[in-house]
């Protein structure tokens, strides 16, 4: 009887223990299929640090597979010039490091900035490459939290730190978390073709915007394309709004607390917008519309113009997204407006989108971020850029790389830049993430008519006070 | 001993590793759940206990409080037009003698199809410009109306989509019931001199009835946790109309400012509401109506 018992027992701790060892070689056979064909594992971030140096010993080891793991968002007809070369610069940096493989991860940029980026954050396994942005809810809060990589150290070694325009929103006390890999301006797309239709001139004022916007009404169409499905993309227009109403310094002010939402000239900044909305400026139904769905509008010629970032003038350049429009397309920054303080010629301009590291990185997998920076942060890539997708560069070009630029559009959004005094940010990247949430939520009120600029504004200032108020 | 599996002792020890595992995937992430919605934590930074006041802050924001009123159309929708439209269709295909088959999988297909797909699809059908729906009414010459656009018509779209996927279930269910039924109950009902439709109100129904409380119970569940719909078609826009609990506890816990903490809140409440509106129906309406039969 005893026995029976015994042999119970037994049989548990088989079972048990044979389940347990299929947990085990589970994992180690997903790790060999994440590493590749050869099969040897390589040793996992996290369990690193002093295995990595083992591996990266011998040179016979040095071949081992390795994977490094990289999202982007270039994913779209949209963005095919962008991701060419990042295939290029992948393609470079594998053929440079023995054994590695980089794993491509594409993925929506809302959608990994706002959902998947930050859940992987909080669980502390983000990937070791990722497309990441400047300012405080992004790049400045993970650095914070000791998630980003200080690259500091390795664009000083590449000799490249120096080299750019502007890191200021991936600079956390001295220390750089991350690359923009370009600059943007937000201004307005016009249609030269229907301007000319209409014997419309390119407007200097903002009377005469407005004349050309309601030229265009008055002929059944829409001035200003839009989709405001996704907040942030009316907000373009606003933050450039107050940037002419309050003035430039008013995007850095709100969390400083020099500047108030409620303030009358902010307020009049979001009045502007609400009376073109009243005006039926914008497309209808404009908020059950995505971004993709604002170009579109443009390029099929159902509005006139498109207030958009300087990323779009690839598109304009290319008949199989732009079909007849191809070409045809210009480029004007938001006019002066009466009564507006500060300098009224500076425009937007944006250092923010590019290149955030893992801060668990193993010896290999960091030598494969150096490689990475070496071969996507220099003026090869930057000019690249420039000229096949129009992105404005983060890096300081020659004068001679700047010539080669062909694109009317681009550069006339090139003079555009040199032409203004001077580039305020957009708030989202300056002010707390609580505050930009309730902008975007405000901004669809006032779009559907549930609420006044005032109420807008008053809204807002009360989240920023609270937010200025516990750092 | 002489029955080893009466010794409580081996249950223990064949059951610790089903339990471990319960524990770890259940239990755990529930009461640690429970922990979090006290707390304010963000996901990255240390977090602070807060005491009730996600709770409050979730009951003082007027967005919630629609979603709540938003959840209860669902259910008041599924309850009131769902269910008398599924009896009536159930009706319907069980008294045709051909091709049943063909209307039973037909009504079925929308409730195995991806939701994401149905978003896209009905997306497309509410399409303002070149969409089916308005086409149909242009040819009546109404004008353009911007479904998923405009907040008074957001809801209803959604509800309708919702409706058009899970109505051909309840209706498969349904049918079986009265499939069900007794043949000569119906016989002894056409001696008698019924005509359809009293046969239908006078014995169908009637017999089905246990059947129609556990599809109003399924509905309440069902409408206090929608949220796939909501997130495909509108987000929960636009301007929070079509907001629904839990689509609000998705935009608050991650996307812009994540608040993981004030997200769990969220969950608990979702539960202590659809525990307390399922309890409520059990110990009135569900009681009177399910008599022996389940």
């Amino acid at each position: 009887m005893r026995k029976r018992l015994g042999i119970a027992v037994l049989i548990l701790l088989v079972a048990l223990s044979a389940s347990l060892a299929a947990c085990g070689s589970g994992n180690k056979e997903t790790a060999n299929a994440v590493t590749g064909d050869a099969g040897g594992a390589s040793p996992s971030a996290s369990a690193s640090s002093g295995t990595g140096s083992e591996a990266g010993g011998t040179d016979e080891t040095k071949a081992e597979p390795f994977t490094v793991s990289l999202r982007h968002i270039q994913i779209g007809e949209a963005q095919k010039f962008r991701k060419a070369i990042l295939d290029d610069v992948v393609r470079k940096t594998e053929e440079e490091i023995p054994g590695l493989k980089f794993e491509l991860d594409g993925v929506e940029d809302q959608v990994n900035r706002f959902t998947k980026l930050p859940a992987e954050m909080a669980a502390g396994n983000p990937p070791k490459i990722f497309d990441l942005f400047g300012g405080a809810g992004d790049a400045l809060k993970y650095a914070k939290a000791g998630r980003l990589l200080d690259v500091t150290p390795i664009i000083e070694e590449l000799g490249i730190a120096d080299k750019f325009l502007n890191l200021s929103q991936f600079t956390l006390d001295g220390r750089v978390y991350g690359l923009p890999i370009g600059g943007s301006t937000e201004g307005f797309f016009y249609n030269i073709p229907m301007f000319e239709k209409y014997g419309i001139k390119v407007p200097t004022t903002l009377e005469e915007l407005e004349a050309a916007a309601e030229t265009l009404k008055q002929n059944g169409i829409t001035p200003f394309a839009m989709g405001s499905k996704g907040a942030w993309v009316p907000l373009m227009m606003v933050n450039t709004l107050i940037g002419r109403y309050a003035g430039p310094e008013a995007i850095d002010g709100f969390p400083a607390g020099t500047h108030a939402w409620n303030s009358p000239e902010v307020t009049a900044a979001f009045a502007k917008y609400e009376e073109w909305v009243k005006k039926g400026y914008f497309t209808k139904g404009e908020l059950g519309l995505e971004y993709a769905d604002m170009l579109n509008q443009f390029v099929t010629g159902k509005a006139g113009m498109m207030f958009d970032g300087s990323w779009r003038a690839s598109v304009f350049k290319d008949p199989s997204q732009a079909g007849e429009l191809t070409g045809q397309v210009g480029f004007f920054p938001m006019p002066p407006v009466p009564g507006g303080k500060g300098d009224q010629t500076f425009v937007n301009g944006n250092y923010s989108n590019g290149y955030g590291f893992s801060a668990d990185l193993n010896e290999r997998e960091l030598t494969a971020v150096k490689a990475f920076i070496k071969n996507m942060y220099n003026e090869e890539m930057q000019l690249r850029g420039l000229l096949e997708d129009g992105v404005l560069p983060s890096m300081k070009l020659s004068g001679d790389a700047l010539g080669k630029v062909e694109d009317p559009l681009v550069k006339q959004i090139m003079e555009t830049m040199r032409q203004a005094g001077g580039a305020f940010s957009h708030f989202d990247s300056t002010v707390h993430s609580e505050v930009y949430k309730e902008s975007e939520a405000q901004i669809q009120k006032l779009i559907a008519g549930r609420a006044t600029a005032a109420e807008v504004t008053e809204a807002l200032q009360k989240i920023q006070e609270t937010a200025n108020a516990n750092p | 001993m002489k029955h080893p599996m009466r010794n409580p002792w081996i249950y223990t020890l064949f059951t610790v590793p089903t339990l471990l595992l319960y524990g770890m995937f259940f239990l755990w992430p529930m009461l640690s759940s429970a922990y979090y919605a006290f707390t304010d934590w963000n996901g990255l930074e240390n977090y602070r206990y807060v005491g009730w006041s996600n709770f409050a802050a979730a009951f003082g924001d007027p967005d919630f409080r629609r979603a709540i009123v938003n959840n209860l159309i669902f259910i008041g929708f599924s309850i009131f037009v769902q269910i008398p439209l599924i009896v009536l269709f159930a009706l319907l295909i069980a008294s045709v003698r051909r091709l049943r088959g063909f209307y039973k999988t037909t009504v079925f297909v929308p409730s195995i199809v991806s939701t994401s797909v149905i978003g896209i699809l009905w997306g497309f059908i509410y399409e303002p410009e070149v969409g089916p729906l308005n086409r149909l009414l242009a040819l009546f010459g109404a004008g353009p109306v911007y479904w998923l656009a405009e907040p008074k018509w957001a809801l209803p779209a959604v509800l309708i989509a919702n409706a058009w996927q899970w109505m051909g279930f309840y209706i498969v269910l349904v049918l079986a019931a009265i499939l069900a039924i007794p043949r000569e109950l119906h016989e002894a009902a056409v001696v008698d001199g019924a005509n359809g439709w009293q046969r239908a109100l006078n014995i169908t129904v009637p017999l089905i009835m246990p059947l129609i409380s556990v599809v109003v119970m399924l509905s309440i569940a069902g409408g206090m946790r929608v949220v796939d719909i909501v997130l495909v078609m509108t987000k929960g826009g636009p301007v929070g109309a079509t907001e629904v609990m839990a689509s609000y506890m998705v935009n608050e816990a991650m996307g812009i400012n994540p608040n993981y903490g004030f997200g769990t809140a969220i969950a608990l409440i979702i539960f202590a509401f659809a525990l307390l509106l399922t309890s409520l129906y059990q110990l009135t309406f569900g009681r009177r109506t399910e008599g022996g039969y389940f």
